[in-house]
């Protein structure tokens, strides 16, 4: 049964549908001629095979379409506000070498959003083969604005003024105005040419032209590709210089905590034990810090997803992560991304997206019950939400992690179910025990569960 | 004429002529003076939006 993609409908040109399991583009007259003028060209041809750009194999369209492509299906579709910083500048990057690429071949890329971009195995991925159309001349590079928007300012809100860039992608998903860019730079980097030109004279040039079309009188003036590219040339040298130098903050040195190395040895061995009694095809390691349990996965067959919602352990497992089925998604698990958008369904929401066959939830659920503050049948109410057998570690309120996750609070603010006894009381409601195993500290207990 | 489906913003679009150097200066004073006449300006009644002072004064010389 064909079904569209909620989040595939702004173009008219090239719309996904979902055929089953088969990712369907349909094009009308207008996205044809785009994939026509994009397949003939050795530009094309070297993008998928670097890997660079999605494969895309022309099939017989259904009544109504002038052209049908199938896709191959990704593993995970991952959201820009999901994204660490690294993989946000690495999309950019390669959103600009496909630019590059396509007007020396004679074609453009009539969007610039994050959106069109994935994850496989550690590296970016263009999907959107509908976004290319052949050059016409005299035309202006229309994404430039949703290039500096959703790309550019995001990286220079983290890199030059320290402000993670997710929350406000999730909060507003076509990006950052050159205004309000312009009001979060302030004062700093008042001489530096990208921010001169990107940020305030576009900002200043938009007040100015807002509701005045001069695409025609571009076109009439003279606007040639060259034009483009030296726009483009200059942004890659801008998104090159921008760094962000995170330090050892949040749960970065979290590897080196003694319980952590102690007991990784026992939690491996229970997890590989698991997924060799489950067989998953994809496992959700939730609060999956420097992946180490996702790579387990990743190496046992599994398509894993690392799910943690501290950005620098992140960004660093990205970029170790090259090769691996591992794909990184950074969030809260306690306001997990939504689904929203358009209708409320334009993009959809982690847990939708996730799909697991197995999740594993180590050192978690104290998180969870001790500094979120939600209480511990909740938790296990929504871990048997996934409908999957689960690998769990309990750690009672002896634990010493627990004595720094506490902080202030008093007993009588804590929620019940808290100690093992009560625990397993609890587990009971919601899944089957198929194994346990208590971990050298006696204060932690690891449980593979089936969900009842 | 063929539109696309994305707003490219008029001002976006102008400032990429700028960006391209020389030749894209030249071009984008041909297009204002074809949208605006000699003067290549745009009216004080048709500014819309706001850009706070700070910012108007960093780019004066830029305009």
């Amino acid at each position: 049964m064909i079904s569209p993609d909620p989040g595939s409908f702004r173009d008219p040109a090239s719309r996904v549908v979902l055929d089953g399991e088969r990712i369907v583009r349909l094009l009308d007259e207008r996205g044809l001629e785009g994939w026509r003028a994009l397949a003939g060209t050795d530009f094309f041809k070297s993008a998928v095979s670097e890997g660079r750009l999605i494969a895309a194999v022309e099939i017989d369209p259904p009544l109504g379409s002038a052209g049908a492509l199938e896709h191959p299906r990704l593993p995970l579709i991952s959201y820009p506000y999901e994204w660490t910083y690294s993989m946000l500048k690495d999309a950019a990057l390669l959103q600009l070498d496909l630019l590059e690429g396509a007007l020396n071949a004679g074609l453009t890329i009539k969007d610039s959003t994050p959106y069109n971009i994935q994850f496989v195995e550690g590296r970016p991925v263009f999907i959107d083969i509908g976004s290319f159309e052949a050059y016409r001349q005299g035309e202006p590079w229309i994404g430039y604005r949703q290039f500096t928007r959703q790309f550019l300012f995001p990286l220079m809100m983290r890199a030059w003024v320290g402000v993670p860039f997710q929350t406000w992608l999730r909060g507003d998903l076509e990006g950052l105005t050159p205004a309000q860019m312009a009001r979060i730079l302030g004062g700093k980097k008042r001489f530096n040419s990208g921010a001169l030109l990107h940020v305030r004279l576009q900002a200043r040039m938009e007040a100015r032209m807002s509701g005045r079309a001069v695409r025609e009188d571009l076109r009439t003036a003279g606007f040639t590709p060259e034009l483009i590219l030296a726009n483009v040339r200059k942004l890659r040298a801008l998104v090159t210089s921008l760094d962000w130098e995170h330090g050892k903050d949040g749960w970065s040195d979290y590897g080196s905590c003694d319980h952590v190395s102690r007991d990784r040895d026992a939690k491996s061995e229970f997890l590989r034990s698991a997924i060799g009694r489950v067989g998953p095809d994809r496992v959700l390691d939730l609060g999956a810090n420097d992946g180490h349990f996702s790579t387990i996965a990743a190496e046992a067959g599994a398509q894993a997803i690392a799910l943690d919602s501290d950005e620098a352990v992140l960004d660093d497992l990205y970029r170790r992560s090259a090769g691996l089925s591992l794909s990184v998604v950074l969030t809260d698990l306690g306001n997990p991304s939504p689904a929203q958008g358009w209708a409320g369904m334009e993009r959809s929401g982690i847990i939708e997206r996730a799909r697991p066959d197995l999740v594993i939830a180590y050192g978690l659920i104290h998180h969870l019950i001790y500094a979120a503050s939600i209480p511990p049948r909740e938790v296990l109410r929504w871990l048997r939400g996934f409908g999957t057998p689960v690998v769990v570690e309990f750690v009672s309120p002896a634990d010493e992690m627990v004595a720094k996750l506490v902080g202030n609070k008093l007993p009588h603010e804590l929620h019940g179910g808290r100690e093992e006894g009560e625990f397993r009381a609890l587990l009971g409601d919601f899944f089957e025990i198929r194994s346990e195993r208590k971990l050298q500290s006696d204060t932690r207990v690891l449980f593979d569960l089936d969900p009842r | 004429m063929i539109f696309g489906y994305l707003d490219a913003g008029s001002g976006s679009l102008l400032l990429q002529a700028l960006i391209g150097g020389l030749a894209g200066i030249g071009v984008a004073y041909k297009a204002m003076r074809m949208k605006y006449g000699r003067r290549g300006r745009v009216e004080p009644d048709a500014v819309e939006g706001e850009v706070d002072t700070a910012e108007d004064t960093a780019l004066s010389t830029e305009s």
